[in-house]
Order: C-alpha cells, then structure tokens, then sequence
C-alpha cells in the first residue's frame, strides 16, 4: 500500500513531465499529431552543432574527470597518507558545488587581475575563458570526485591475495596495470558513464560559459523565444543519450565486478580460516601495491591545491573586501533563507518517499528490479531543464493546480522530481544491507508491518538516511537548470537568484553569494563526515 | 650446515607492538618437504610470507639457494627473483583470466619467451590434472579445481621452493585426501623443495619429512617423519 503510493509519487513527479514533454513534441500548432518539430530539429545545421557540441562537452568532462579521479582514487586506495580521511573528504569538495558557482570561480581565475596573472604573472586562460575547453575543465573538475570514490572502492574490495600472488613473479608497476587495473576497470568505466550523464545534463555551467549545448538550448527555446513545441523536441535527444548511458550503466554495473568476485569466493571459502587470521588482519589486508609516501602527498596536494584550493580562492579574491561580501549577503537574505528552507523540505520529502522506494526496491524480486535502477537512473538522467519545462506544461493552468504553480511548493515539486531517484538509489542499497532474517523474526513475534518497518528496519539505515538526505540537500541547494524556469515571481532562490545577478550585478557581490552558497554545502559536508565517523566508532 | 636450500637465521617479526616471530631458525634441506604444523596465530603464515619476500623480518636473516635474499630488516631480493612458487591460502587465482591466463601471466612477468610458454602451461596444467579447464574462468571451476589450478599456476615456473599456505582448508575430507597424494606426487616428479602450512597433524603426517612445530612465533620442537 504505502509502496504503491511511493512509487505513484515517483511516476507523478519524474516521469509526467517527461511523458508530457515527448507527448508535445510530437504535436503541432494546431493540437495534431505531427513531427514538424522534429523536421525542424534535424533538418537545421545548428541543431547538429549543438549535437555535436553537447556530446564533446559531456565525453571530453568524463575522459578528463576519470583521468584526474580515477588515479586519485587509486592513491586513497592504496597510499600511506597522512590525514587520509580529511584529504578525502576535501577532494570531494568539487562535486557538492553547483557547476555554476565553478564556472564563475573559472571566470574569474582569468583576467589581468585574475589569480592565475597574480601567480604566474601572465594571464594564461582569459582565451579559454568562454570556450568549450573551458566547460570541459569545469565539469571535469566539478565531477573527479565521483570517479575518486568509484575507484577507491573498487581498489579496496581487491582482495590483497590477488595482488601479491602476482607480486610473486612480476614488478609491482606490473601488477598494477595488468592485475589491479583490469579488476577495477569495472567501476571505473561505470563512474565515466555517470559522469557523462551529468554532464549531458548539466545546464548551469554551460550556460555560464556561453557554450551553446541542448539544455542550454532548451532553456533558450522557451524562455527566450516562448517556443515550446521546439524546447520540448530539443528534450528528446538529451532523453535519448541519458537513456542509452544509463542502460550501460547499469549493465555494467549488473556485470558482477570482478574484483568482487575474487572476494566473494573467498569468502564463502575461507570464512573460517579469516575468522583465524583475524588477530593478523590489519597487517594482512594492507595492499601490497603502496606507492611512495612522498610522491602520493605531492600528488594529493597538488590536486587539493588545483581543484579545491584554487577555485575557492578564485571566488574570494573577487569579492576583495569584507563590507562588500556583508552587504552583499544582506541584500539576498530572502533568497538565501528561501534556499535553506525549500532545500530542507525537499531533502526530507525526497528521503521520505525514497526510503519506501529504496526499501521495496531492495525486497524485490530479481528481474522486476532491473527495472527499477533503470527507471530509477534514467530519471536522474533526465536533464534539470526538461524537467523544467515539463513541470511548467503540467502545471501552468487554472485552479488549483495553478495556485500551486503560481507559489513556491512548485520549486519544492521540481527538487523532488530531481532527487527521488537519486534518494531511492541511495537508500536501496542501505536497505540490502539489513537482512531479511531481523524482520523476519520480528513478525514471527507478531509484530505489525508499519512497526517493523518503524522499529527494526529504519533504525538500521540510519546512516543511509542521513546520507540520502545530504546529498538530497547539498543537491537542492544548488538545482539551477530546473528552478530557475519554474520559480515563481519573487521566489527566488539562491541559485536563481546569483544566475540572475550575474550579468547585471558587480562581480564581487556575484563571488560573495557564490562563496556563501559553497560554504553552506562544505559545513554540511564536514558536519556528515563527523556523523560517519561517530557511526563507525559507535559500531566498533 | 650451509648446504641446506633454505635457512631462516635468528627471524623476528613484529607489527606494531607485537612480536609474531620471535628469533625462528629454520633449514630446509634441497627437495625435501617441511610442514609447519601450529595453532592460528602462531606466525605460520607470516613465516611463509617472509620466506616469499611478501614481508621483510625486522631482525635475522633469509637465505634462498646460498644466497641472502633478506638480512635486518631489508629484503634483498624481491619476491620475483627469489624463484619461489606460493599458493595462497585463498588460492588468489586472478578472476579475470583463464586458467591458462593465469599461468601465461606468470611466465610472461618472468620473460619466457612467448614460443615456449605454450608448452610450458600445457605441461604443468598436464601435471596438475586440469587441463581440461585451461580456458575456463576461475569462477567456473569447483573448489577442488580451483586449487589445482593453483597449483598450476605455483609450478608453471618450474620454481627452487614451493610455499604451500594450508591450501586445503576449505576442502572436504575426500577431496583433501585426493589432493594430498597430488601434491606428494607433484613434488617427487618435480623434487622440488617444499615448504606445507597446515594445522592438520594428519596432513602434515601425510606429505612431509620432517614436521615443524610453531608455537609462539618459534619453533618448539621438529619431528622426523617416517618416509611419506
């Protein structure tokens, strides 16, 4: 009962405006059923360089971001490094701010006064500046982290048997590239795929840098030009390519990873003989393959410096002075509280309705599940400015549902058809994790479904929840794409409203929001690392 | 005295705090085959591991065929010099080649030639009694297959010493009994020097010559075994 009305929800939410949207585009002037938009779509030059131009900005923004993240995965994974659990935590800072906000601190990095002339002495990016190759740099920056942890985890699930039966007859750079690598390959190709969904998505950066690509293009068909007809065709394709990225997603993904399932024989062997072993264990399991202690901090601080460091830097130099940034704050105290306020009641709801999606989704059977990742990863898929547009469609017309278009619980409805999926996902996986036995035993006792659930099972996912809901939050509380065509008159939010100021404010006002919209995500970021490790002590 | 294959001087090991191997002296004559015979925690492994060269003793010395391969902390050799074949405890067959993968990887690391590979993995899988399997993945063999593989892969090299990490713990009785007389007869046809962690007297019994006791992280006494 309670699942059906979440998963109604989930198709309300993500999947109407979609629906709609296709259903447009495939409609004329005249309410009839033709392709005139789609003749128009394929038949222009433009629309193939914007084809063209979406497909190189998200390729080049995934080759880039696994080659930084993926190495610095395998340093986590396997250097001796001091401070390790910080370094990670502050490398991850790139993917919790918005796009946008690294756009800007791209902008302003350039120039003569920009901090790259004041270090090197010459102004290096000013040509870059507005390019594709920058939106490149910026989305590969934004988006490392996600292949850091994918390969972090997978290089860690490697059994250290594997690697050093191969140390046994080869050098360890050998073993590293044709042992370790091909068994974490898996998840690193996953990640690369994630990230070219994100960045076929992705609106604000783009936007920012002037390069024309379909959600920018969207977004241009119909606030600009009030073209629907042709804003919703342009949504197909980007549909099209994040369908087809999530579907190898999930197939390889669904692929057993390989260095899992070393692991997994060998615990189902030796569980035995590691319960042994156990006294021995914290020597045993240290890998092998461990770089020098120097070389990784050298590595590891570089790319703190370049891509945490740097950008935040970038942003702070622009504000120049603190009166500026004070009052630049003052004037956008509505914005900034509509912002905490919507993005709370998003995160919630989302992790509502994603912790009984999660949980029927990791209490199904096999094949209908393969269903459920899928629909559920298309929709993240989905681009924030298609979904935009589809909630506008939806939504615009008289009555009730207008009054609700017309106040904010539409920004709240757009954040919630952004971050169900990605809550269900989270708290899918949290919910494999506790074992049907507890809530088995629990009914044998008698009790009711709603208090198993209450009592057994939602207090052992804890730190799913809270995980989910950071995540939910720190993503709300930067949507752009979305919010800033459904917002209404008056409503906006902090997102909106620094997109907004950029072109008619002066640039340190813009820094100074930016730089108060990081600082909000890094101190929930640090307040859940805290959490995490409070839940690990408490565990052991 | 200094003919023997392998001689373990004086080895302390610790980590951290603890003393796993407290001044453990050891020697091992060519061909022959010792079992080291303990409870957990005993410091078998970490003995075999030192030998192997996967850890360096803090103290004492490693010799491998007259030479030192390990003194004071400092491995001299690394692992791949030291011509040893190790089968792991959980067997550590790489799951993403096939068996013959799994053997053409080690000869390839030590630079045989690609001509004479073929033969050689052919040969020992031959040996080993699984060729049939040579283009199976590892996840596709039975547990007794899978140590055979490994086996395999742990000879393929033709190595001076074989370091054998209890590679029958997870068997059954039956199939244990199989694979011990594998093994002995393995290692007569290869007369290759033997070294056999286990904490089954029975086992131990079965394939050695002589029968080690580890306690501690010492050794406690050593036994001569009746011909095996």
């Amino acid at each position: 009962m309670v699942l059906s009305i979440a998963a109604l929800l989930l198709i309300a939410l993500c999947a109407l405006p979609v629906i709609y949207m296709i259903g447009v585009s495939l409609t004329g002037a005249d309410g009839a059923l033709n392709l005139d938009n789609y003749s128009r779509l394929f038949s222009e030059v433009r629309q193939r360089g914007l084809f063209l131009n979406s497909l190189l900005l998200a390729a080049s923004a995934s080759l880039l971001a696994t080659a930084i993240g993926a190495p610095l995965g395998l340093l986590l994974a396997r250097a001796d490094l001091p401070a390790k659990r910080w370094l990670r935590i502050l490398l991850v800072i790139p993917l919790i701010i918005p796009p946008y906000v690294m756009g800007l601190a791209w902008i302003y990095m350039g120039g003569s006064s920009g901090i790259i002339a004041r270090v090197m002495g010459r102004d290096f990016l000013s040509p870059l500046t507005y390019s594709l190759t920058g939106a490149v740099i910026v989305l590969a920056v934004c988006f490392y982290p996600l292949s850091m942890l994918a390969t972090e985890a997978a290089a860690r699930r490697v059994d250290a048997s594997l690697e050093e039966s191969a140390l046994i007859v080869a050098a360890p750079h050998r073993v590293l590239r044709r042992i370790t690598l091909p068994l974490i390959a898996p998840s690193v190709a996953t990640a690369a795929l994630i990230i070219f969904v994100l960045a076929v998505s992705e609106f604000g950066a783009p936007g920012l840098l002037r390069v024309p690509v379909f959600t920018t293009e969207v977004f241009t068909a119909f606030s600009a030009l009030y073209d629907f007809g042709a804003a919703t065709a342009l949504a197909v394709p980007l549909l099209a390519l994040a369908l087809m990225a999530g579907i190898t997603a999930r197939l390889i993904a669904g692929e057993r990873s390989l260095a899992g399932r070393g692991a997994r024989n060998r615990g189902a062997r030796n569980r035995g003989a590691r319960n042994r072993g156990a006294r021995n264990r914290g020597a045993r399991n240290r890998s092998p393959l461990s770089f020098r202690r120097q070389h990784a901090a050298v590595a590891a601080a570089i790319a703190l410096g370049a891509f945490v460091i740097l950008p935040l830097a970038a942003l702070a130099l622009e504000v120049g002075r603190a009166e500026r940034a004070l009052s630049a704050l003052q004037s956008s105290i509505e914005a900034i509280t509509n912002s905490l306020l919507l993005a709370s009641a998003g995160a919630t709801l989302s992790v509502v309705a994603g912790l009984l999606l999660g949980y029927g989704r990791a209490r199904m059977r096999r094949r209908a599940s393969w269903m459920v990742d899928l629909s559920l990863i298309v929709a993240f898929a989905v681009p924030s400015t298609v979904i935009g547009v589809g909630l506008i469609g939806l939504w615009n017309r008289p009555g009730l549902i207008g009054e609700i278009y017309g106040s904010r619980l539409i920004i709240v409805i757009a954040y919630l058809a952004r971050l169900i999926p990605v809550s269900a996902l989270i708290l899918a996986a949290s919910a494999r994790q506790v074992p049907a036995a507890l809530e088995e035993a629990a009914e044998v006792a008698g009790a009711k479904w709603m208090s198993v659930f209450a009592r057994i099972v939602i207090p052992q996912m804890r730190a799913g929840i809270v995980a989910a809901w950071v995540v939910s939050f720190i993503l709300a509380f930067g949507e752009l794409g979305a919010t800033v065509l459904v917002a209404p008159p008056g409503q906006a939010t902090l997102p909106v409203h620094i997109y907004t100021l950029i072109a008619n404010a002066p640039s340190g006002e813009v820094a100074a929001l930016a730089l108060m919209q990081s600082t909000v995500v890094i101190t929930l970021l640090a307040l859940f690392a805290i959490f995490v490790r409070r839940e690990k002590r408490f565990r052991s | 005295m200094n003919d023997s294959f392998l001689r373990l001087v004086n080895v302390v090991k610790r980590f951290g705090q603890r003393e796993v191997i407290r001044n453990l002296s050891l020697e091992v004559a060519e061909g022959e085959v010792l079992a080291l015979l303990g409870p957990s925690g005993c410091g078998k492994t970490t003995t075999l591991r030192i030998i192997a060269g996967l850890e360096s003793p803090d103290e004492g010395e490693v010799w491998i065929a007259g030479r030192k391969v390990a003194a004071q902390g400092v491995n001299l050799y690394p692992p791949r010099t030291r011509r040893v074949g190790f089968v792991f405890q959980s067997l550590a067959l790489w799951p993403h080649l096939t068996v013959a993968g799994n053997l053409d990887f080690v000869l390839a690391s030590l630079s045989v030639a690609r001509g004479e590979r073929e033969a050689r993995i052919t040969e020992a899988l031959r040996m080993a009694r699984i060729e049939s399997f040579a283009s199976s993945y590892p996840d596709q063999l039975s547990g007794g297959e899978q140590q055979r593989a490994a086996l395999a892969r742990a000879i393929v090299a033709r190595p001076g010493l074989l370091l054998l990490d209890e590679p029958m713990s997870s068997l059954d009785t039956e199939l244990k009994d199989d694979l011990i007389s594998e093994i002995s007869r393995l290692q007569k046809q290869l007369g290759v020097t033997t070294i056999y962690i286990t904490h089954d007297r029975a086992e131990a019994a079965a394939l050695a010559h002589r029968v080690a006791i580890l306690r501690e992280g010492r050794v406690e006494s050593i036994e001569e075994m009746a011909s095996p």
